[in-house]
């Protein structure tokens, strides 16, 4: 028992390396809420593209979501570093890691909002549109209001998993926390650092959980 | 002025895929009338109406509303619906606003009324159809026959020009039609005018100024509904009117 706590719980080493474990959290939230943002607001817009009916846009869209929801997102993340710079497009570890991951969340955020679009009865359009409502505006108040609530709960499990997808930043070596806690574990000696690391993520990601939680059934409406 | 038609109908045609649903319809709805659609279903009541305000494009045929043509390429089309008010069989009341929120999104998003005006005009619907102390309510917790008066009120608080009812009574429990029934007969008397396809039989006899019978994507026969009703001049309004009678 000892041994264990000396391994995995060393004050001595913890208190040594929790800065830095702190730098990489800080860098873990900021990238998270960057990649939130990012991949939200483009599966928003590529649903409401898919919604105008144009057979093209609606073609690109769906192409665009098929791939980056099979490609692993570290092979993207991998690519945007590594491949990029050989046409003159460098970019930083966390330019990099953010961009795959927002593509990532993005592809799947539109496939939620659309499926919440298609599952609306054309009902709610026509009624809209009947008392003089233009697309866009029916899409505004009508359409998407209603689409964003039932894209809620697959929505939230996500933009959880996609989240903590930001330690996959550790292979272009961004300095998050996993990679934080792992080279401060490789020069203690002692994988205490992983586990101030792990604390890190459950610090950041319940309460992410509780939100969500608390969105689903905020969001519902009465029926 | 009371004699001018409002809604005026010249040779409407719908084909889908090939197949005609609507045959050459004619039809005039003059001011402050009520006009009762009865027919068999698939007869090309519901696809009439919706050809009103064009939530189904016409293929061939003139539509006028109030001395617009809804058909012309440069009518706008989302002007010259807030002067066609719809009622739907579903009512279709969207579920994420409040009663008020139903009646005064197109009061503010299409026709521009500052938030106290709308809610005055909405309120006034909603006193219209006896809604008013459930303005905070979420359709989910109305009745049907609520949540249908309030969808009437969503209509005619844009004070449209013409009010057109699909089925709206059918997906009721029969208790719940009359409430309905009653708003419609207050707003005919308050002289709107409405075209109304119904399978209440009893309200087209009672309160129709005039009654329209379709059947295979045509107008058999119209007239006074003592007439429709009474003494039928076409041999399949003669069926029509029959089974009904010996049905209730």
């Amino acid at each position: 028992m000892q041994q264990f706590l000396f391994t995995f719980f060393n004050a001595e080493i913890a208190a040594r390396y929790w800065p830095e474990i702190l730098r990489g959290m800080g860098v873990t939230v900021l990238l998270s809420l960057a990649v939130i943002v990012a991949g939200l607001l483009l599966g928003l817009l590529l649903a409401v593209l898919r919604a105008t009916g144009q057979r093209v846009l609606g073609l690109a869209v769906v192409a665009f979501a098929d791939i980056m929801r099979s490609l692993p997102p570290l092979i993207l993340i991998i690519v945007l570093f590594f491949a990029f710079p050989y046409i003159d497009l460098s970019m930083s570890s966390f330019t990099a890691t953010w961009l795959a991951l927002s593509l990532v969340l993005a592809a799947y955020a539109e496939e939620s909002i659309w499926a919440g679009i298609l599952a609306l009865p054309p009902g709610q359009r026509e009624a809209a549109r009947s008392t003089g409502l233009s697309w866009s505006q029916t899409m505004a108040w009508v359409v998407l209001p209603q689409a964003l609530r039932m894209a809620v709960p697959p929505l939230t499990n996500r933009v959880i998993s996609i989240t903590k997808n930001t330690a996959l930043g550790s292979v272009v070596a961004l300095s998050e926390i996993l990679n934080t806690a792992q080279a401060a574990s490789s020069n203690a000696g002692n994988p205490t650092p992983l586990m101030l690391g792990a604390a890190a993520y459950l610090l950041i990601f319940i309460p992410v959980v509780l939100l969500a939680r608390w969105l689903e059934t905020r969001w519902r409406w009465k029926r | 002025m009371s004699n001018s038609p409002i809604l005026e109908i010249v040779g409407l045609h719908k084909s889908y895929d090939g197949n005609q649903v609507l045959r050459g319809i004619d039809l005039r709805v003059r001011a402050g009338q009520l006009v009762c659609v009865i027919g068999p279903s698939g007869s090309g009541k519901s696809t009439m109406l919706r050809c009103c305000n064009r939530l189904e494009q016409p293929s061939a045929g003139q539509i006028v509303v109030d001395g617009t043509d809804i058909m012309h390429a440069r009518t706008d089309l989302n002007q010259v619906r807030q002067k066609i008010g719809m009622v739907f069989q579903q009512f279709n009341l969207y579920p994420h606003l409040t009663v008020l929120g139903n009646v005064m999104l197109a009061l503010k998003k299409v026709q521009r009324h500052p938030q106290a005006e709308a809610l005055v005009r909405a309120r006034r619907a909603l006193q219209q159809v006896g809604m008013l102390d459930k303005v905070d309510a979420y359709p989910g917790q109305l009745s049907g026959g609520q949540q249908q008066r309030v969808g009437i009120a969503r209509g005619i608080a844009l004070e449209p020009k013409v009010m057109l009812f699909d089925e709206p009574t059918s997906a009721l429990d029969p208790e719940l039609v009359g409430s309905v029934l009653q708003v419609m007969r207050e707003l005919r008397e308050a002289g709107m005018t409405m075209l109304v396809v119904t399978h209440e039989m009893a309200f087209a006899r009672a309160a129709a100024d005039r009654v329209v019978f379709m059947d295979g994507g045509v107008i058999v026969e119209e007239g006074a509904p003592e007439q429709i009703f009474g003494a039928p001049q076409q041999a399949r309004t003669r069926a029509f009117v029959s089974r009904y009678a010996a049905q209730h």
